[in-house]
């Protein structure tokens, strides 16, 4: 019992921590709060549903969901954001509005109703004494590797330093002859990319419809908000949160399992001396 | 204002008659619509007006439907007790409202919070619904006995409440206070320093909307007669905002038609194409989010404006006169009915004895992190006084001022205004005792007029009114005087926006005067200004000074300058007072050559 609440807590924090991933980059690079990042969880989440379609091996909607997240990225920036960068607050209206369009392009081919896709493993394992799913294990572990990935582009690659001067000061490495608008445009393909893959990781956990993005973007905004722009602290705050999600849903009722996260991040948020 | 009432009346008949026209099916659409378009007036005067975006709207509308939805369904019925119901609903709603501003308006919270809160709202709410199980009808809604009222009665009803909503919201955005909404939203940092509690309106401004909001709710439950959560949900919180966007966000009537008019056509064509419909409403939100992001009325307006424009002038080849008299009677008539008159210049300040320093600062310091700008800074100043504070850059000249206006600035010691300590006071706070600041750079209001900026500013002193727009504004006397020599009298009805820097300057030099202060904070105030134009505020400083017993500080660093006006001199360096003493003697001492001429001192 005990065991498995645990895998509860790590598995979940790792699951919110691949959804949040793609917009905490795209917040902290770009500086826009990136509410179509729902509708690109529903993409990757539908690259499963038509990979299981076609019968293909369910592991090949993970590169299909990436690709397509990217394409429909490199299109909503060039066509879209781009011209919203000097209006931040406008950018949250623009990436709604986007989500409503795609989620409406989703529904018009594939309709409202629930689509499963397949698992890639559906097997259980035998994890301290506990049966637990093993597709949750992965996840736990792609969680990681994820993460570590992403820490190590920004660490050590070129791209990832000039990117880290980008957060720091934009306009000073503007300055200094960097392609801000460039690294932009990565950015926001590399956070809708990773969003769709997200979804697509997703799909086994839940039922697949059009507006399946909403609430986990909701979490996602929250983590990602609480975290500020640091891959650690996105982990520590999908921990902390997720955490408290699955003890308060387990313990008290589901309902208020489900706002955990809201209104935990809400009461941080404004008690938090560090204003954002 | 003659004009907009004819336009009320003229609506209002139009609804009126309207029904001889319309068939029961575009009227049922239509109150359904104009519901709606009541929330989306909350959303606007929140939003498009004082700059909160809020998501959340939806929420006040669903504790309308809700309210009423389960005390008629469980508790009451008859006319009378529902309408008890609905007031409480709206009193509930704006209980929630005036929480959710308090969590949200504190003094040092980012825009996006409050977007944050609100858009947690709809989310508690509607779990909130579904885990009410039957009692709340969870998913499948909670169905009401509908009142005895007719489809025809319903569209007068809705249509007569919007007009009403939006009749009350149009007087109250056009009177003086709906000016601090757009100061607020322009620049809220500078309206605290006018010493005005922000957080206060803000807050019950989210109250007052939360309870309008619900009021619609309520109506329209009674009208569909049955609850959903979906009307408390965050995606109808966010519809309410593109359609705000669509209209035209900051105009009322945007709103109110971008609302009925997606609706309308929504059920009229998505019946047959419904996710076609809502694609091409996606794709029209994100075009007028780019290209036109005051949204489809303003820029209708432009355009027709502009065709009249062009017809008057065609008329005006021919017959110059008419096309003249028809262009001036489009331009507002403010110009004409504002007036200034100068007020008696403040009297003095209660508790103020006079020899004894009106500002007194012992053993200040302030640390960012590990680095000290200021240290150990002991200054008095007494009323009369124009202290000139010198020094190099980096010397802390700023953060003394600042810390003089906000109390929660500095890192240790004492500042006492008028014998109080300012402890840690906001600036709102501080100049309720008489400490006004003037910024480095000029900080307006950019979309408000001249005059409005001034009125804004004044508003601190005088009672605003919450319904009434004045056409004259009393400024004291050191003030106009500032406006004058400025030449700002004749750029009164120009947007602050449009200003020169040095009019800026100016315009900012009048505003923190209009608040009548004891204490006057000026960072660089001549910055920017012409030859001229400095010389006429340094005399107005050195009169404000002697004839108004005003105490001055002022940072410059034009020593000439402050030669001419200071009585005293102030120089910093390093976080450290090096000089204090009067003029002419101080400005001769052996650091101010050092730091003003550079090497050569010695021992």
């Amino acid at each position: 019992m005990f065991t498995t609440q645990l895998l509860d807590v790590v598995t979940t924090a790792g699951v919110l921590y691949i959804v949040a991933l793609g917009l905490l980059i795209v917040y902290g690079v770009l500086k826009i709060i990136n509410l179509a990042h729902g509708a690109f969880l529903a993409v990757g989440a539908y690259a499963g549903v038509v990979t299981t379609g076609l019968g293909w091996n369910p592991w090949t909607a993970l590169l299909l969901a990436f690709v397509i997240g990217v394409a429909l990225a490199a299109l909503v920036e060039w066509r879209v954001l781009r011209r919203l960068y000097a209006r931040p607050l406008d950018t949250i209206l623009a990436t709604w509005g986007l989500n409503i369009i795609v989620v409406q392009l989703i529904t018009l081919y594939f309709g409202r109703e629930i689509r499963f896709a397949e698992s890639a493993i559906g097997r259980a394992v035998s994890v301290g004494g506990a049966t637990y799913s093993e597709y949750r294990m992965v996840l736990l572990l792609l969680a990681v590797i994820l993460g570590v990935a992403v820490w190590l582009v920004t660490q050590r690659t070129q791209i990832g330093i000039v990117a880290r001067a980008v957060i720091m000061n934009e306009e000073l490495a503007q300055a200094l002859g960097i392609n801000t608008r460039l690294v932009r445009f990565m950015t926001f393909c590399l956070g809708a990319g990773l969003a769709a893959l997200a979804g697509a990781l997703l799909t086994p956990l839940i039922s697949v419809h059009p507006n399946l993005g909403v609430p986990w973007l909701i979490n996602a905004f929250m983590l990602v908000l609480v975290a500020g722009v640091s891959l650690a602290n996105l982990a520590l705050a999908a921990l902390v949160l997720g955490g408290a999600q699955v003890l308060v849903s387990s313990y008290g009722n589901p309902v208020l399992g489900s706002l955990t996260i809201v209104i935990l991040a809400v009461v941080i948020l404004r008690f938090r001396t560090i204003t954002i | 204002m003659p004009s907009s009432a004819r336009y009320f009346v003229l609506l209002a008949v139009l609804l009126a008659a309207s029904p001889l026209v319309l068939g029961e099916y575009a009227q049922q659409i239509l109150s359904q619509a104009f519901f709606f378009a009541i929330a989306a007036v909350t959303v606007d005067l929140l939003w498009g007006y004082t700059g909160i975006l809020t998501f959340g709207q939806s929420a006040f509308f669903g504790v309308g439907v809700y309210t009423v939805a389960i005390a008629l369904a469980y508790y009451v019925e008859g006319t009378l007790a529902t309408a008890a119901v609905v007031l409480g609903a709206m009193a509930a709603a704006a209980l929630i409202g005036a929480a959710v501003g308090w969590l949200s308006f504190f003094d040092r919270a980012s825009p996006i919070y409050v977007a944050i809160v609100t858009l947690a709202l709809p989310v508690v709410f509607t779990q909130v619904i579904l885990s009410g199980g039957a009692y709340t009808g969870s998913s499948s809604g909670l169905p009401i006995p509908p009142p005895a009222i007719s489809i025809m009665q319903w569209y007068w009803i809705s249509g007569g409440l919007l007009l009403l909503v939006a009749m009350v919201s149009y007087v109250f955005v056009s009177s003086d206070a709906g000016r601090i909404l757009v100061a607020i939203r322009e620049n809220e940092e500078r309206c605290r320093y006018l010493g005005l509690r922000t957080s206060g309106l803000k807050i019950r401004l989210m109250a007052a909307c939360s309870a309008v909001a619900a009021l619609a709710g309520a109506c329209y439950v009674l009208f569909g007669s049955v609850a959903a959560h979906s009307y408390g949900d965050f995606v109808f919180g966010t519809e309410l905002v593109v359609w705000t966007a669509l209209g035209g966000r900051g105009t009322l009537v945007g709103p109110i038609l971008g609302t009925v008019g997606v609706n309308y056509v929504s059920a009229v064509l998505g019946g047959n194409l419904p996710f076609v419909w809502l694609l091409f409403v996606g794709f029209a939100f994100v075009l007028i989010v780019v290209y036109l992001p005051q949204g489809l009325v303003p820029a209708l307006g432009s355009v027709l404006s502009r065709v009249t424009r062009a017809a008057v002038s065609r008329e005006g080849g021919r017959g110059a006169v008419a096309g003249a008299g028809r262009a001036r009677a489009a331009t507002p008539q403010v110009r004409a009915a504002a007036s200034m008159r100068a007020t008696r210049p403040g009297e003095a300040t209660p508790g103020a004895e006079p020899g004894a320093p009106v500002l007194e600062l012992r053993q200040v310091s302030k640390r960012y992190g590990s680095l000290q700008v200021l240290e150990g800074v002991n200054v008095q100043a007494r009323r009369g006084e124009v202290v000139g504070i010198v020094g190099p850059n980096g010397a802390g000249k700023t953060t003394l001022l600042r810390c003089i206006a906000d109390g929660r600035e500095r890192s240790s010691g004492d500042i006492l205004v008028n014998g109080r300590h300012i402890a840690g006071l906001p600036p709102q706070a501080c100049v309720a005792l008489g400490v006004s600041r003037k910024f480095q750079t000029p900080n307006v209001f950019d979309a408000l007029s001249v005059l409005d900026c001034l009125r804004v500013a004044r508003s601190y002193r005088a009672p605003t009114s919450w319904w009434r727009r004045s056409h004259t504004l009393e400024l004291p006397e050191p003030a106009l005087r500032t406006v004058q020599v400025s030449g700002l009298l004749s750029l009164l009805d120009e947007p602050a926006a449009h200003l020169s820097h040095g009019a800026k300057q100016a315009l900012e030099l009048a505003m923190v005067l209009a608040l009548e202060p004891a204490v006057l904070l000026l960072d660089e105030p001549t910055a920017g200004l012409t030859r001229e134009e400095r010389a006429a505020i340094g005399g107005v400083l050195t009169e404000l000074a002697q004839s108004h017993r005003l105490c001055i500080l002022l940072i410059e660093h034009d020593l000439d300058f402050v030669r001419e006006i200071s009585t005293r001199l102030v120089v910093l360096h390093m976080g450290r007072v090096l000089v204090d003493g009067p003029l002419p003697e101080a400005a001769e001492s052996e650091v101010i050559r050092t730091i003003y001429v550079g090497g050569g001192a010695r021992p």
